[in-house]
Formats: C-alpha cells, sequence, structure tokens
C-alpha cells in the first residue's frame, strides 16, 4: 500500500485541531478532527490518534490483549480490534475532560483504516468520511454521525439541503462526550489501483465528489494527490483545518505470475527485449 | 385551536393545526404525521377532539406512546404536554409562535454554533427515550436475534461447503485466505466477487477479479440479492436463499 497524508490549518483558523497518524508497518491509518475550546481540540485528536495507534501495537505484540467492549459479530479479528481501540480512545479523552473539570467539553471524530491482504477495515465515529475511488466511482465508506445526516437519511431533508444547512456541524455522536460510545465498522474488498481517501470535513465541505475524483485520478502519486487536495480546499476557501490520507494499493509488480505473464506477453516487444539485453 | 409540533430533539420538523378531523401518527405515509423510523408503528396513534376535548389514542403500537413520560392507551391532552414516540416528540400547543419561541429561549441557538465551529448534539433525551423503550422491553432497532441471515447454497462447482450462512458484513468468493466461500482449483482467482452486507441487513453483490452474473445477466454495478437468486462466476454456481 502506497500512502501519503497533509494536514493543514485552513485559511480561516488560526489552529489546527486535526491529527493523524501512519503506522504502514501495521497498514494503520488514523485521522481524528478535535472540538473544544482553548487548546481541547488539539488534544483530543492527539489522544485519539495515539490511543489507537498504541493499543494497536499492544494488540500486535500480544494477540491475546483484551477487546474494550463488546464484540462485533460479522467482521474480522482485525475490524474487532480498531473498534476496540476507538473506544479505548473514547474513555481517554472522556477522563481527561473530566480532570481538566468544569464544563470544559472536548470531543473528536475519528477514522481508522486498517489494511489486510484482502480488505480495508474501517471504523469511524463522527463526521471525517472514508471514500474509495475505484473503476472512476466514489464511494463514501462511512455515514456521517451528524444532525444533518440523520435528517437526510430519515428523508426530512435533500443532501443538497443538507449541504447548505446551517446546523451541518452538529454531530449526534464524537469521542469523549459519553463514557461509553457507539462504533461504526465496515470491511471493503482490496483490489488493484483501489484509492482510499480518509478526510476530514474541511476537505470535502470545499470540494465536490468530482473534484476529489479528478485529483486522485490526476496523479499515481498519493503524496501529491494529498498536498494538492489540501491546496484545492485552501483555494475554495480553507474554511475549516483540512486533513487528507491518501491509500494506493498499487498492482504488486513483483509477483512471480505478474512477471511471467509480462515476459511472455512482452516477448518481442521492445520494452521488454531492453531488459534482456 | 390546538396545534401539534412535531420535533427531534431540539428542531421542530412540523406543524400540524388540529381542528375537527383527527391527525393520525405513524411511519406509513398516509398518515397525518409522519415519523419514519422503525420504533414506529405503521398507524402508532392519533388525536383527536371530542366533545371540545382534545384527545390522543395509541393504537397498540409496539413501542408505546408516552405522555410526559407515561406509557399512555387514551389520554385527555393539554397545553403543554409532550408525547413521545420513538425519538420524535411531539408538543401540544395553542400558540402559533412556537417556533420563534423555541429560538427565543435559545434551544436553537444552543444548537447552532456561532461560527464553523463543530459542536455535539446533546444526546441526553434521546437517551432517556431509549432507556425507557428497553424498560417496557421493546427495543427501538431490529435485534441481531430476528433478522434473518441468508445462505449461499452452491449448486455448481468446487468449494470447500456445500452452503455458507452470510453472517458477514463483507463475504468474499475466491481462494483468498481470508474468502468465506473458499473456490478449489488451480486458476481460481483469489477474489472473484463480493457479497456486501448494508446497515439494513439488503445484500449486495459486487464483481472482483471477475464480473458476476444474476440469473444469467452480467452484472454492470453492485446488484441487490433476492431470495433465489442464482449467481454464477468463476465456475461455480451459488444461489442466495432467505429461508423462513
Amino acid at each position: 500500500m502506497e500512502f501519503g497524508a497533509r494536514s493543514d490549518p485552513g485559511r480561516v483558523r488560526g489552529n489546527n485541531e486535526d491529527s493523524f497518524r501512519l503506522a504502514p508497518e501495521m497498514g494503520l491509518f488514523v485521522l481524528s478532527d478535535g472540538m473544544g475550546g482553548l487548546e481541547a481540540g488539539e488534544v483530543a485528536s492527539r489522544l485519539a490518534v495515539e490511543t489507537v495507534v498504541e493499543h494497536c501495537q499492544q494488540a500486535e505484540a500480544d494477540p491475546a490483549l483484551a477487546v474494550f467492549g463488546k464484540q462485533i459479530e460479522g467482521v474480522s479479528e482485525a475490524s474487532n480490534r480498531i473498534a476496540s481501540a476507538v473506544r479505548l480512545a473514547n474513555s481517554e479523552i472522556y477522563e481527561n475532560a473530566r480532570n481538566r473539570g468544569g464544563n470544559a467539553a472536548m470531543g473528536a471524530t475519528i477514522v481508522v483504516a486498517r489494511c489486510l491482504a484482502d480488505r480495508v477495515c474501517i471504523a469511524h465515529v463522527g463526521d471525517s468520511r472514508a471514500y474509495l475511488l475505484r473503476a472512476g466511482q466514489l464511494d463514501q465508506l462511512t455515514e456521517d454521525h451528524s444532525f444533518v445526516a440523520d435528517q437526510v437519511r430519515r428523508g426530512m431533508i435533500t443532501p443538497e439541503e443538507a449541504s447548505r444547512s446551517r446546523m451541518h456541524n452538529v454531530l449526534t455522536r464524537a469521542l469523549g462526550i459519553d463514557p461509553q460510545v457507539e462504533v461504526d465498522v465496515t470491511e471493503e474488498l482490496l483490489m488493484d489501483d483501489d484509492i482510499y481517501l480518509v478526510c476530514s470535513d474541511g476537505l470535502f465541505r470545499e470540494l465536490s465528489g468530482a473534484q476529489i475524483t479528478g485529483v486522485l485520478e490526476e496523479t499515481d502519486d498519493p503524496q501529491r494527490a494529498a498536498s494538492r487536495l489540501v491546496d484545492l480546499a485552501n483555494q475554495a476557501g480553507g474554511g475549516d483545518n483540512i486533513t487528507v490520507i491518501v491509500l494506493r494499493n498499487s498492482p504488486k509488480s513483483g509477483r512471480p505470475f505478474a512477471k511471467i505473464g509480462r515476459w511472455f506477453k512482452g516477448s518481442g516487444e521492445d520494452q521488454e527485449s531492453e531488459t534482456q539485453s | 385551536m390546538s396545534k401539534l409540533v412535531l420535533k427531534f430533539e431540539s428542531a421542530v420538523l412540523k406543524e400540524i393545526a388540529v381542528g375537527q378531523k383527527e391527525v393520525s401518527i405513524g411511519r406509513s405515509p398516509d398518515n397525518g404525521i409522519v415519523i419514519d423510523n422503525p420504533a414506529v408503528s405503521n398507524y402508532h396513534a392519533r388525536v383527536f377532539t371530542e366533545e371540545g376535548r382534545l384527545m390522543l389514542q395509541d393504537f397498540g403500537s409496539l413501542n408505546g406512546t408516552f405522555v410526559n413520560g407515561q406509557r399512555v392507551k387514551m389520554i385527555m391532552l393539554k397545553p403543554g404536554d409532550s408525547v413521545a414516540i420513538g425519538k420524535h416528540t411531539i408538543v401540544v400547543t395553542d400558540s402559533v409562535e412556537v417556533r420563534a419561541k423555541a429560538l427565543d429561549n435559545g434551544e436553537m441557538k444552543a444548537a447552532v454554533p456561532k461560527i464553523n465551529e463543530t459542536v455535539m448534539l446533546d444526546t441526553k433525551d434521546r437517551r432517556d427515550f431509549l432507556e425507557k423503550i428497553a424498560a417496557v422491553g421493546e427495543s427501538a432497532q431490529p435485534a441481531p436475534g430476528r433478522m434473518k441471515i441468508p445462505t449461499l447454497v452452491v449448486r455448481n462447482g468446487n468449494t470447500d461447503r456445500a452452503e455458507y450462512a452470510l453472517n458477514d458484513k463483507l463475504t468474499v468468493v475466491g481462494k483468498s485466505a481470508m474468502a468465506t466461500v473458499k473456490l478449489q482449483g488451480w486458476f481460481k482467482p483469489k477474489a472473484a466477487a463480493q457479497i456486501n452486507r448494508k446497515d439494513d441487513n439488503s445484500y449486495y453483490i459486487g464483481a472482483a477479479d471477475k464480473t458476476p452474473s444474476v440469473n444469467g445477466e452480467k452484472i454492470t454495478h453492485p446488484t441487490k440479492l433476492a431470495s433465489g437468486d442464482l449467481i454464477e462466476v468463476a465456475g461455480v454456481e451459488l444461489e442466495f436463499v432467505v429461508r423462513d
């Protein structure tokens, strides 16, 4: 899996409350968007991503490590592990907020993507998103836990009305608000040339699906794609912090059968004769 | 004249006047107040006027109707009463300026942040209600145990088993180590096709290394499966069966 990532405060906010961590050795990619006054948002999102990575590292070292919270049926062990990590992050932020005392509200969204040999597991809470670009089609894999997304699901407003709604930034679920949190988990098959995009709302509030698709298709380099997405979101206004992680499942040219196949197909062509000479 | 104000959390969704005509409440679209939520029965309750009094009657709904926190069958309503159905609330009022008043009280203001700041919706009301529902022994969501789990029955081809229960969110048909429907044979693809279970318990088949056919036709996009559908992919035939 090739990857690239970038985070930027945007053009309106003075601080960046988004955090991300990349742990490619575990196929683990984590993004969080914090909220809360003073520095609480920054603390919350950092705590979220660090707790998730740490819990997964511990589980790598000790596969018998207890799963935090209820086992989710119908998904892989890896999915249950990242859900466990997200629940743990929730408690960490919740405890931290309590220790700060007062009404210091502090919360965070989270998206965790874990890449396995044949699938990608995604856990999320809040309105940060994961998308999959496959064969030119961009699919949103996560459902926002927000007031307007709820209204759209109930058929009370259209997606267009939702994007214009003044309530768009009201979340119905986030880390750190309650002692316990419900985590959504989904799994997608991993295919050659799949591009996964994980991002905070600062990206998709500024750019349309078509714009995002355009950038992702423009380049093979995930780091360049990540930077370009952030630049475009800034050009479009940069109203919020923008963070993107781009993952690309490039076909493994090192596979023996692929090589033999190419060799057979390529015999007699210029490219192959070059390598043979 | 009385008004019924349908709210979801702090947001006002609809206001309906009740005069001589009764107002029915339920999930079915032909109700006067439609609440599209699995916790609400098709014809859940009605509000009507009898001898000048405003009455509420629950039609024996599964999850109940609550007035000011009490589960009710039939009750007289008065201004200020709060009727809870599913996750929604209907407030009884005889004033017209509910929406404006809610704004003045800061009810809406509290939820709408000043700038682009993300805020958390207070879910206390919703939690309280869910607890209440749990207390009467009903669940707002279909319990997993009650959902039917479909089966893939192998009609033709070499696989490791004769049939597979589709428990998983992602079911892979192929040779991959994580595949549920394991294909046997030299030239079988790692992942021939995939079946995704959606949150509403519907199942979609999609292409992977191969493009499957459903009932003899190659699919062009992820296709929803119905009981009896015959899937052909990578030399195997699988029937999607939902048993009673």
